[in-house]
């Protein structure tokens, strides 16, 4: 395959290290004829996609197979996507600057629904049939993974092969499979048949959707005998015996998350029910102490950075937490190699142990509320009571912080404007600690960031059966929001409405929204997550155009026995459960965690090595 | 303390990496190769080092310099080697010295930088007639760039508001040195530093504004070959004739 000259354009793109593919710890490999290429995809700039720690992992793993040659794509900035037009080139892998068009499989991670117009534009850049029907044996197959995938009916029909859960072990039998049907007579409708008899592969195409009149969900039903009726995630039963990179991509520019992510535990014990992950990511699984130890220095050995992130849905509920922070500052703080803790829960943070950090390196603080009142808190089971968030504002304050973010959402089930007035009455209770502490004592300038972003119900969630609110309501809770908390020492942000709109639709969408995404990109959408790119009006009459309703979607409580678009996929966790957390949730009643009493989700019934 | 000046170049796909980023690759690297290196005290601390003058992006160097200070004495060719190991490609320490923690800063000492750059005309032309457009060119008594004001005022969509410089005493010189085809190679010498700082593209922005010269201005490439201060009326380089420890 000839190497594309892009060099010229690289002279008139902003950023041109995007595009450069030579950062450390970037694999180069030989290729020869059985060489399987690999096209990692992140529907997303640069910067964004090189702060997913997923990729990173996968990437390493897929290259450590010596037959595998994996290579990162990105979506192309606008001034670049522009100047490969101009110039002819399609879209190519980062590391050997060839086009991704004869590439065995191109890989995208669903992180986000907003990125699914990119990933079409991408195929049409790279000059591959959008729909999986349209591709032939020689084509490339297109696989997703990722949060999104749990419900990827919005884009099943341009996509070939979906892996549900982890895909440490999974990717590699789907590559071996590929690897054995190669070798033969390859049939990609026979390689697809035999590759949804892998637990954790979904083949979208070999299942058929039907509807009922009033458009829900009648029936989804697999095309042939021996395929599996649900199709279930697969997880990794033993951290310490997976894969994990001891080297990671250290790239020129300054990306979102640019510093040494180390995970520490995949799944989460608390179960709040506005939060997916909380729920795919079942069950709990820890990485020992002894084997991040080893993790982390050959990653500061390798990278350079200055900084590491301890990576997890909630960091204070590792078990040796302590232990393990004490050994990094230990070992790299004389190094000034400083360490950040992102989601710390307010209930059971040592600021002990955050001053000892802050000692290296300095970092803000953030706390998550959610919701403004006690009331709404239960509702959404975030066991976080006010006297949790005065404390540790207190505490914070007395040792010197005085930047504090507070992060809250909007349009919660059940929310009533007391609710919301709850947000600015618990910031401003905030910003009276600080008064109270004497003023030798306390940090200069008190800034405390509201945020209030919007609810997203979500598959998977005990809160899947429930509406988004309009935009119309959205917007008069900003408004009333905008005029209440008006303080000085408050900077108050909200996020888009409309975006979030489009991100419902698509979270609980089915597969006639394929026609909309195909539509979408033929006119133009792109970059939707960019609020400088997306255009909501654009995206309205695409779905006028294509005779759909997105309130359908969006905006409509869904009945418990009502078929879901995602039924045929199994995460683990039983339906009875969610019905269950819903109903707790209308009776404002809390769920405690998986440690201290189980709840029954059914996730122990079928995978084990979790702690419960 | 102890400070290494060095003398690196900037080549190949390194040229497409900001002056930040440059940053980061040597904080990075001299982490990676264990080097001593002195951190900044505070909040957030930071290796100490200071370059010479930012480059721009897509811009070429032989003659980039860097000063790095060391908590510990380390041979001047072990750090040279050492650092050279861990850098990548595209980027490395020609030479390396350590120098006395009172020299002045490279920053205050630069005055001027030598560029050649390949232009691409879209007629092909003579020598003759580039050099008769350079003699042009460099006969106006002033010639104007309009800059634009740091927006000092907290709104964001204020106008922007300009300001004139003269830029004809930054230039020092401009060379034709080869005229084939389309292909015209010029050498300059203008001001560089923190006094005065005359970006090579600006030069070329102008020839085209003010004669009759037409270039391709995406295929201009341009390429520093030194930074210079300036000693009894010489230009020698930052590392040259220093007292060396």
């Amino acid at each position: 395959m000839e190497k594309l000259q892009i060099e010229n354009l690289l002279y008139k793109v902003e950023k041109p290290a995007r595009y450069l593919g030579n950062e450390l710890n970037s694999v180069h490999k030989t290729v020869n004829e059985d060489t399987i290429r690999f096209a990692f995809c992140f529907p997303d700039v640069y910067e964004v996609g090189m702060s997913h720690l997923g990729m990173q992992i996968l990437y390493g793993l897929l290259n450590n197979e010596e037959n595998i040659f994996c290579e990162r794509v990105f979506a192309p900035a606008i001034d670049m996507e522009e100047e490969m037009k101009k110039n002819n080139i399609p879209l190519f892998g980062l590391e050997s600057r060839q086009s991704i068009r004869n590439f065995d499989f191109i890989g995208f991670t669903l992180q986000y629904e907003l990125s699914y117009s990119n990933i079409l534009n991408m195929l049409k850049m790279a000059d591959v049939p959008i729909y999986s029907k349209d591709r032939g044996n020689n084509d490339p197959l297109v696989i997703v993974g990722g949060p999104c995938v749990y419900n990827s009916e919005p884009i099943a029909d341009f996509v070939d092969i979906a892996i549900l859960g982890e895909a440490e072990e999974v990717l590699i039998e789907v590559t071996d499979l590929y690897n054995n049907f190669n070798k033969g007579n390859y049939d990609k409708l026979e390689f697809l048949k035999k590759a949804a008899l892998i637990q954790g592969v979904y083949v979208p195409a070999l299942y058929v959707v039907e509807y009922n009149e009033d458009n829900t969900v009648k029936s989804i039903n697999p095309k042939f005998e021996n395929l599996p009726k649900t199709i279930r995630k697969r997880v990794i039963n033993n951290l310490d015996d997976s894969f994990y990179p001891e080297e990671l991509i250290v790239p020129y520019l300054d990306i979102v998350h640019d510093r040494i992510m180390m995970e520490i535990f995949r799944g989460c014990i608390r179960g709040c029910r506005f939060c997916q992950a909380g729920i795919i990511y079942r069950p709990v699984r820890e990485k020992s102490f002894d084997r991040l130890q080893n993790i982390v220095k050959n990653l500061v050995l390798n990278t350079g950075y200055d900084e590491i992130s301890l990576a997890s849905l909630s960091t204070s509920d590792y078990s040796e937490l302590e232990k393990l922070v004490r050994h990094l500052i230990d070992e790299y703080g004389s190094k000034k190699i400083g360490i950040s803790l992102p989601s710390l829960r307010l209930d059971n943070f040592s600021l002990q142990l955050i001053e000892e950090i802050q000692k290296v390196r300095k970092t803000g603080l953030t706390f998550a509320p959610e919701a403004g009142t006690q009331r709404l808190r239960d509702v959404i089971n975030k066991g976080i009571t006010e006297e949790d968030l005065v404390n540790a504002s207190e505490n914070a304050f007395s040792s010197g912080w005085s930047n504090v973010k507070l992060y809250f959402m909007i349009g919660l089930p059940t929310e009533t404007d007391e609710d919301l007035l709850g947000i600015k009455d618990l910031a401003y209770t905030v910003i009276d600690k600080y008064y109270e502490v004497p003023k030798e004592k306390r940090g200069k300038r008190l800034n405390v960031t509201v945020s209030a972003s919007t609810f997203v119900p979500k598959p998977f969630t005990p809160f899947q059966w429930e509406p988004q609110i309009t935009l119309d309501e959205i917007n008069e809770k900003h408004k009333l929001l905008v005029s209440e908390v008006r303080h000085k020492n408050i900077t108050f942000n909200y996020h888009e409405s409309r975006t979030s709109f489009l991100e419902a639709v698509f979270a609980k969408g089915d597969r006639r929204l394929s026609k909309v995404i195909e539509i979408a990109v033929e006119e133009g959408c792109k970059f939707d997550g960019w609020i400088e790119h997306f255009d909501y009006d654009k995206w309205m009459n695409v779905f006028e155009k294509a005779g759909i309703d997105p309130a359908f979607y969006a905006n409509r409580r869904r009945e418990y026995d009502e078929i879901f678009p995602w039924d045929h996929i199994d995460v683990g966790v039983s339906k009875e459960f969610l019905i269950r957390e819903n109903k707790n949730a209308k009776a404002e009643k809390v769920t405690a965690n998986c440690r201290t009493s189980c709840a029954g989700c059914g996730v122990n019934q079928i995978f084990t090595g979790g702690v419960c | 303390m102890i400070t290494v000046r060095s003398r690196f170049y900037k080549e190949g796909d390194m040229v497409f990496i900001s002056h930040l980023d440059l940053i980061r690759v040597f904080e990075r690297a001299v982490r990676r190769a264990n080097i001593p290196v002195a951190y900044t005290q505070g909040f957030n601390p930071r290796p100490i080092m200071a370059f010479a003058t930012a480059l721009s992006v897509g811009v070429a160097s032989k003659g980039e310099y860097i000063d790095i200070q060391l908590s510990d004495k380390v041979d001047a060719d072990t750090f040279m080697e050492s650092l050279n190991n861990s850098l990548p490609e595209g980027l490395k320490l020609i030479k390396s010295v350590i120098i006395d923690s009172k020299e002045k800063s490279l920053m205050s000492v630069i005055s001027s930088s030598t560029y050649i750059m390949k232009l691409e005309s879209k007629e092909p032309d003579s020598k003759e007639q580039i050099e008769e457009y350079i003699k042009q060119f460099l006969k106006q008594e002033s010639i104007i760039q309009l800059k634009k004001k740091k927006n000092k005022s907290r709104r964001k969509n204020k106008k922007p508001e300009f300001r004139e410089i003269n830029i004809k005493p930054m230039i020092k010189s401009i060379d034709v040195f080869d005229v084939k085809g389309n292909e015209i190679i010029l050498k300059m010498h203008l001001a560089a530093g923190s006094e005065s700082n005359l970006k090579p593209e600006v030069v070329i922005y102008k020839i085209c504004e003010l004669t009759d010269i037409s270039i391709e201005s995406d295929s201009t490439r341009i390429q520093r070959l030194d930074l210079f201060k300036e000693k009894e009326g010489k230009y020698i380089t930052p590392i040259d004739n220093i007292n060396t420890i």
